[in-house]
């Protein structure tokens, strides 16, 4: 029987990390588990109950620390209207990125996000997540920068960045409110994590990270009750100190970021999340590759407690189940070194 | 010419002031310089220097597009004098990322190196067909076709898209280059394109290279 969450909001992250007596494995995992209720990824999105299946199934095969729902980062651009293509088994994806200038602003102003069928549905799915499953439970929702760079495009945003910041500012202003809107949305819904996705800030300078990303991260993660968790893919070695500075409790960092090398970096009582390569390794690899870097990886972060093993992003639909099974295997066998005490696993000295 | 001036200019252009660029490029013409010269000694060598930075790291992307910006400024005025003089361009590429794949930031930093650099660059934009691709190249019939793709999901529309080529019977008209974060000199190879390249400067430099190789067999 697994320990109960409740009460668990007014814990923090490094808590639930360092009052377990073994290291924390999550991966970031939604996706394949639309392959153990024999759904698509499109069923998934629009249905709540099978979504929440979906996740189940997962929690009851591999026992992971945390349940997270499916990535779509593409949920609140749809909710605001935007054309959203919904490809059967691949991520959806905005289409169309209208807004150039503050005036095609207006046209979403009158729009509560919250009232979008699809929305609701993913809210339903924490919901269901939080009544029903015992171990921590986690939702994603859309960064500012990157809803800015869907509404604008990716390419015209980085160059607002540089000669129209006013822009750039107004529209995440108008962004954060709606990140903002639907993560409290999931937090009453039983939220215990939220991860806050932000790829598209991923080729930012440090310090353009400090005025276009870091205050907007730092507004939606205050007052929230979640344990808030910022999530970058990408190389974002260069960004983990300001990562730091917006008050996520903690950091979920993608594979081509040196974990070991960074950790001195990072307040001990914020947490490293990742970071084995999800498609590389996970996809593409054996089980004995994955049980190698997680090897390599946990042997590397031995040093430090603020670590929770996981992926360095969302595992992709095609993750083969024995590689994910070794994930949690080898990360579970490996016994938790820190301040210099080899805390063993219980399960190894029986 | 006195290098100062281009160095003005090329300061403005690795600093994205596209205005500044513009006059500049405006105030030579004025002065009666050759507008290949202005292109050659001016804008693309301050080009590929903004390509070398960001791939070192010194500056990133919103750096690099809008510098390009900058660059289009002064080719904007250029391009209709060097299409009277039929001045020769580098060569020709086709360029989008592949069917499937929305990921735009390093195809639109490959398609401005290239200009950058003197190419006339057709670009096709994002999720790009295979017919798309193939009646691209027969109507431009380019030197190149630049390929695309960020998703481990959609690189085989590389692959296919090169087969297509080859039931289309054109093949043998283009060099295919091939680039995006997952893939690699290996695959490149094992799909039957002609190259790959880690980043935008990098495929510059083997385009040319490429180039270099058809002219040197085409004269022997
Ligand atoms: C022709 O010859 C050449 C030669 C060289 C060439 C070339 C062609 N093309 C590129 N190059 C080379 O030169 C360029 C400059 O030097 C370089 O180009 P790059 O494009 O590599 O680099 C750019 C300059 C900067 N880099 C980027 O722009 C990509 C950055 C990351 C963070 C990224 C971003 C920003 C985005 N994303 Co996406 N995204 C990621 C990326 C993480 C990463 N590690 O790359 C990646 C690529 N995304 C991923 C995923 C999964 C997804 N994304 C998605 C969406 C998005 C955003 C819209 C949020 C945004 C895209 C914005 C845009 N308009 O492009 C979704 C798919 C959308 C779709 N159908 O395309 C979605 C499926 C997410 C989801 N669950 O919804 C991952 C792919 C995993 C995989 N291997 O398959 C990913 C690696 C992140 C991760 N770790 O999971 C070189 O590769």
């Amino acid at each position: 029987m697994r320990r109960p969450v409740a009460g668990m909001r007014q814990e923090k992250l490094i808590d639930l990390v360092r009052r377990s007596p073994q290291r924390l494995v999550f991966p970031l995992m939604g996706y394949p588990g639309a392959r153990l209720t024999g759904s698509t990824l499109r069923q998934n999105g629009f249905n709540a109950e099978l979504h929440f299946m979906s996740i189940c199934k997962l929690v009851e095969r591999f026992s992971p620390d945390a349940a997270f729902f499916m990535m779509d980062l593409s949920l609140e651009a749809g909710a605001l209207g935007l054309p959203v293509r919904y490809p059967i088994n691949e991520s959806p994806t905005v289409e169309e990125h209208p807004v150039k200038s503050l005036a095609d602003l207006d046209q979403f102003k009158v729009l509560d996000p919250l009232n979008d069928a699809r929305i609701r549905s993913f809210i339903r799915v924490m919901e269901l997540m939080s009544k029903n499953l015992d171990i921590p439970r986690g939702g994603y929702v859309t960064g500012p920068f990157t809803l800015a760079g869907l509404m604008m495009g990716a390419s015209e945003l980085a160059m607002a960045t540089i000669i129209d910041s006013g822009l750039v500012h107004g529209v995440l202003e108008f962004s954060l409110g709606v990140c903002k809107r639907y993560a409290r949305a999931l937090a009453e819904a039983g939220a215990d994590i939220v991860a806050i996705l932000e790829p598209t800030a991923a080729f930012l300078s440090d310090g353009a990270f400090r005025t276009f990303c870091g205050p907007y991260i730092r507004h939606l993660i205050e007052d929230m009750d979640p344990m808030m968790v910022l999530h970058i893919c990408g190389n974002t070695s260069h960004l983990v100190k300001e990562m730091c500075k917006t008050g996520a409790q903690g950091l979920s960092l993608d594979a081509p970021v040196d974990f070991p090398s960074i950790a001195g970096d990072v307040d001990p009582d914020v947490v490293l999340i990742g970071n084995i390569d999800p498609v590389g390794i996970m996809v593409q690899g054996t089980p004995h590759d994955v049980r190698r870097a997680v090897k390599d990886l946990i042997d590397g972060m031995a040093s430090h407690q603020n670590f929770i093993l996981s992926t360095g992003c969302d595992l992709p639909l095609e993750t083969p189940f024995e590689n994910i099974e070794a994930f949690m295997e080898e990360g579970r066998r490996c016994v938790r070194v820190c301040d210099g005490h080899a805390t063993l696993d219980p399960a190894m000295m029986a | 010419m006195p290098s100062e001036e281009f160095k003005e200019m090329q300061d403005a252009l690795e600093a994205g002031n596209a205005t500044v660029v513009r006059t500049l490029t405006e105030k030579a013409l004025e002065r009666g310089v050759d507008p290949q010269v202005i292109l050659n000694e001016g804008l693309i060598p301050a080009m590929g220097r903004v390509g070398e930075k960001f791939k070192r790291n010194e500056v990133y992307v919103p750096e690099v597009l809008v510098a390009a910006r900058a660059m289009y400024a002064g080719l904007d005025v250029l391009r209709p004098l060097l299409a009277k003089s039929g001045a020769k361009r580098a060569g020709k590429m086709v360029i989008g990322t592949v069917k499937g794949d929305l990921h735009d930031i390093g195809k639109n930093l490959v398609r401005m190196m290239f200009e950058g650099a003197g190419f006339e660059v057709v670009d096709l934009g994002t999720d790009v067909s295979e017919k798309r691709f193939v009646e691209a190249v027969r109507s431009e019939n380019p030197d190149f076709l630049g390929m695309s793709a960020l998703l481990t999901t959609t690189m085989p529309a590389m692959k296919t898209t090169i087969d297509a080529l080859k039931e289309a019977g054109l093949r043998e008209s283009v060099k295919v280059l091939v680039g995006g974060a997952p893939i690699t000199h290996r695959y490149a190879r094992d799909i039957g394109a002609d190259g790959y390249a880690p980043d935008a400067s990098s495929a510059v430099d083997l385009a040319k290279e490429l180039l270099g190789q058809a002219s040197s067999s085409a004269a022997s």
